[in-house]
Formats: C-alpha cells, sequence, structure tokens
C-alpha cells in the first residue's frame, strides 16, 4: 500500500477539471432542460386551466340559452296551444250554429211540407169527403145536396137567438152569402125571402159563389157567420189531423232536445 | 502480480511519469465529458425525449434528490461536486468489466485524492454558508474540550474515505486475479459480477457520505441535521 503523491496532485487536478466539465457539459443542461420543460408544462397547465375556465363559462352561456330557448319554445306551445283552444271553439260555435240553422231549416221545410200536405189532404179529403156525402145524401133522398144545405143555412136563419138576429138587423153592411156552388134563381128566391123576413126587409143581400168553402153555404154580417159547410168539418178534421201530426212530432222532437242537450254537455266537457 | 495501477508507469520523465491511474483517469474523464457533450447538445424541452438524455436525466434528478434528501437543501450548489464524485466513482468501477482495465479507484492515491477533495470541500462549504467563525465554532462545541478529538475525527473520516474505497475496490481486483489463476472458469465472473454490485455501493457510500460530511458542516446550528453512520 503506498500513496504516490504525484499522482494524488494529479488526481486532484484531475477531480477538479472533470468537476468542472461535468458541471459545463451535464449538469447545467440538463438542469436547465428539465427547469424549461417544467416551465413548459406550468405553461400548459396554466393555459389548459385558462382554457378549461373559457369552455366552463362557454357552457354555462350555452346552457342559459339552451334555458331561455326552452322557455320561449314553451311559451310559444302554450299560446299555439291557446289559439288552438280559441280557434276549436270558434269551429264548434260555427259548427253548432251552422247544424242549428240546418235544423231550422229542415224544420220549415218540413213544417211548409206538412202545411201543403195537409192543404192536399184537406182538399183530396173535402172532396172524398162531399163525394162521399153527395152520394151518400142521394142515396137517402130523392133531393140536390144544394137543396139540403139551402135548407139548413134557411133553418138556422129561423132559428136564430135574439142577440145574434139583433146584432144582425141593426148592421148596416151587405149580408154576404156565399156558396160553394152557383145558386139557381130559385133558390136565391128562397134564399132572399127568408133573409127579408127573418132580418130586414130591405136588407142587401151580396151573393157571391167561393170555391172555398168546398161545399157549403155561409151567410157573413156584423162579425158572424151563418151556415153549414163542409170546410167546416174538414177545418175541423183538419185541426184533428194536426193535433195527431203535432203530437205524433212532439215525441222525435223531444228526444232531438234531449240529445241535442247531451251533445253540448260533451261539448262542455271536452272544452 | 500488479495490487495498484500507480505501479504501471507508462512515461517517465526525470521525477514526472503518467501511470496507468492518470491513463485511465483520462479516459474516464474524456469519455464522459464527450458522452455529455454529445447528449447534452441536442437536448429538447418538449414531452418527447431522447433515450439517451432520459438517461442523463434519470442520473442528474436522482442525484438531486438524493443531495436533497440528505441535506433537506437545495440540491444545485452541492450538485457538481457530489455528483462528479459519484459519477467518477461509478464509471470508474463499472468499466471493469472491460479487459484490461485497472479502475483508478483502486489506487490509494486516487481515493487519497478524492478523499482530500472532500476534507477541504466540507470546511468550504461550511464557511461559505455559516461564515468563517460560525463553522469554526461547531469544532468546539458542545465543549471546547472536544476540540482534539472534532479534529481527529475530521481527519481519520477521510482517512475512512480513502482506504474503504481503496480497500473495496482493490480487494475486488486482487479476488479476480486470485481466482482467474486458481480457476480461470465461472468462479472470476461471478466475483466481477460482485465486484460491479459493491463497486457501485461504494461510489453511492462515498458519495452519500461526503454529502452528510458537507451538510453536517453546513448546519451546525441545526441540532438536528442529518446524522449518518460512517461505518461501510
Amino acid at each position: 500500500m503506498q500513496i504516490d503523491w504525484l499522482t494524488v496532485a494529479a488526481q486532484i487536478v484531475n477531480f477538479l477539471i472533470l468537476v468542472y466539465l461535468l458541471k459545463r457539459f451535464l449538469y447545467k443542461p440538463v438542469t436547465n432542460a428539465m427547469a424549461r420543460r417544467e416551465e413548459r408544462i406550468a405553461d400548459r397547465l396554466e393555459e389548459s386551466r385558462e382554457r378549461e375556465a373559457a369552455a366552463e363559462r362557454e357552457r354555462e352561456r350555452l346552457h342559459e340559452r339552451m334555458e331561455r330557448l326552452e322557455e320561449r319554445r314553451d311559451a310559444i306551445l302554450e299560446q299555439a296551444r291557446e289559439e288552438a283552444e280559441k280557434e276549436r271553439r270558434q269551429l264548434m260555435d260555427a259548427a253548432r250554429d251552422e247544424a242549428d240553422a240546418a235544423r231550422a231549416r229542415w224544420r220549415e221545410e218540413i213544417e211548409h211540407e206538412r202545411g201543403g200536405f195537409l192543404e192536399a189532404l184537406k182538399r183530396r179529403s173535402a172532396e172524398e169527403f162531399e163525394h162521399m156525402a153527395r152520394r151518400a145524401l142521394a142515396d137517402l133522398a130523392d133531393v140536390e145536396l144544394e137543396e139540403h144545405m139551402l135548407q139548413a143555412l134557411v133553418a138556422r136563419l129561423k132559428d136564430l137567438d135574439d142577440e145574434t138576429l139583433g146584432d144582425l138587423r141593426q148592421t148596416e153592411e151587405p149580408l154576404a152569402v156565399a156558396t160553394s156552388f152557383p145558386l139557381d134563381e130559385r133558390r136565391r128566391e128562397t134564399l132572399r125571402d127568408t133573409i127579408h123576413r127573418r132580418i130586414r126587409d130591405d136588407a142587401d143581400i151580396e151573393l157571391a159563389s167561393t170555391p172555398s168553402l168546398l161545399c157549403g153555404i155561409e151567410l157573413t154580417a156584423a162579425g158572424r157567420r151563418l151556415g153549414w159547410s163542409l170546410a167546416d168539418y174538414l177545418d175541423r178534421f183538419a185541426s184533428e189531423v194536426d193535433k195527431r201530426l203535432d203530437s205524433g212530432r212532439e215525441a222525435p222532437e223531444r228526444e232531438a232536445s234531449q240529445q241535442e242537450t247531451r251533445g253540448h254537455g260533451d261539448d262542455a266537457q271536452a272544452g | 502480480m500488479t495490487i495498484s495501477p500507480d505501479q504501471i508507469v507508462l512515461w517517465q520523465w526525470g521525477a514526472l511519469h503518467i501511470n496507468a491511474t492518470l491513463a485511465f483517469t483520462w479516459l474516464i474523464m474524456a469519455l464522459l465529458t464527450v458522452g455529455s457533450w454529445l447528449i447534452t447538445r441536442r437536448l429538447t424541452t418538449g414531452p418527447e425525449l431522447s433515450r439517451w438524455q432520459n438517461l442523463l436525466e434519470v442520473v442528474v434528478t436522482g442525484l438531486r434528490d438524493q443531495i436533497h434528501d440528505v441535506s433537506r437543501r437545495d440540491p444545485a450548489q452541492y450538485l457538481p461536486f457530489v455528483g462528479t464524485l459519484f459519477i467518477f466513482i461509478a464509471t470508474s468501477n463499472l468499466l471493469t468489466i472491460v479487459p484490461y482495465y485497472l479502475p483508478p479507484t483502486g489506487s490509494l492515491s486516487t481515493t487519497t485524492a478524492l478523499a482530500l477533495c472532500v476534507l477541504i470541500a466540507v470546511p468550504l462549504y461550511g464557511v461559505l454558508q455559516q461564515g468563517p467563525l460560525g463553522y469554526l465554532r461547531h469544532y468546539v462545541k458542545p465543549t471546547p474540550l472536544m476540540l482534539p478529538f472534532n479534529l481527529i475525527g475530521e481527519f481519520s473520516r477521510t482517512l475512512a474515505l480513502a482506504v474503504r474505497l481503496y480497500g473495496n475496490i482493490m480487494s475486488g481486483t486482487v479476488v479476480v486475479g486470485i481466482l482467474v489463476s486458481l480457476t480461470p472458469f465461472l468462479f472470476p465472473i461471478v466475483m466481477q459480477l460482485l465486484g460491479l454490485l459493491t463497486g457501485m455501493i461504494q461510489a453511492y457510500i462515498f458519495a452519500v457520505l461526503a454529502m452528510v460530511y458537507i451538510a453536517s458542516a453546513s448546519s451546525a446550528s441545526r441540532s438536528s441535521g442529518p446524522q449518518r453512520s460512517t461505518g461501510s
């Protein structure tokens, strides 16, 4: 074991040189590089934090915008719903009015047709009735139907009560005698005589033939009417038919009105 | 049998001579310097590193961490001295696997030179850190009676540093030399592997002990300063 002091001195110098060289070529560059890398990493981290913050702000902004859009959309939808409801009600009302109008029109047409039908029925019945009565009377007696009607009027004139008779005698109006058939001269004379005798001698008599009586004879004056006419019977007959028709019509109408009420109730529930 | 590379004189001119110790030391110096220069001339600061740069960064970072662990201070000022101690000794020891190479650390002259460097560096760092008086005061602590013992301890640990490293490395070389002459196969290789391990451990011990001495001298005011065993 020996120490060469020259070598020791040389090694000390060598070591110090090596310290310098390594410091120059190893420690300083590597340390600097690591420091720069750390700095860059720190910068990047900072940058990424800033980006994250910016992204967060952007996200919040978009979130708020989306919420506003949703609120607006809800408002628009609500408004559209209200408008649709309003429109629906208007359409329902219009349809109901139209249906009511159609029903009224229909009812009017029905009424009209029924009136026409009743008129025709009345005429037809009167004709048939007249015809049958004529034939019946002809079969029963050998006198004409007109003669019987005239006799009936004459009989009524004779049986007049005092009140009616007084009214007829006091009136200034001409006494209108209407017949459904033309009177021959003999019958006219008979009628005039009867009236003059029974009511007043100077009574003014107007004779007229009125087909609307169908089959009959009547005397009209001072707001009173005397006579006999198949029209009276037929009027009663017609009113009876009306009554029957009305009673027959009331039942479906009641049913229809009940249905209508129920329909309104459904609408109200739907609304 | 050659025990020390000092004995191999390559060139001599009067009293001056160049022996194998110096030659191999220069070789190691050239290797380290050129290698460092080649790698560090193209350093990148991006996330992608070359493998050599990565190696250097691992070495430097490891040294800095070790120094920081021991001293609890910024390692920048200690790194060149302590780091060079470790790298030089480690390289010197690892190259023993190269045939015909004799480690300079197997020479008592080299280890003595390194220990003397530590002997000088310790008060130097202490004075730099605490001032001359502050540094000298710790020789008379806890009592002036301890002054001779502190001085003896200062030199004896330097001697221990030098002899420990020299003994370990030289013995490894000698053991391999003896085994080669006795059982030339297999056993010398095993011993050489063991020598690599021993060499790395010795480099670590030498550097850490130097750091401990420097740290204890630099932080005398801190009674809880790092204390390490000086035994090997």
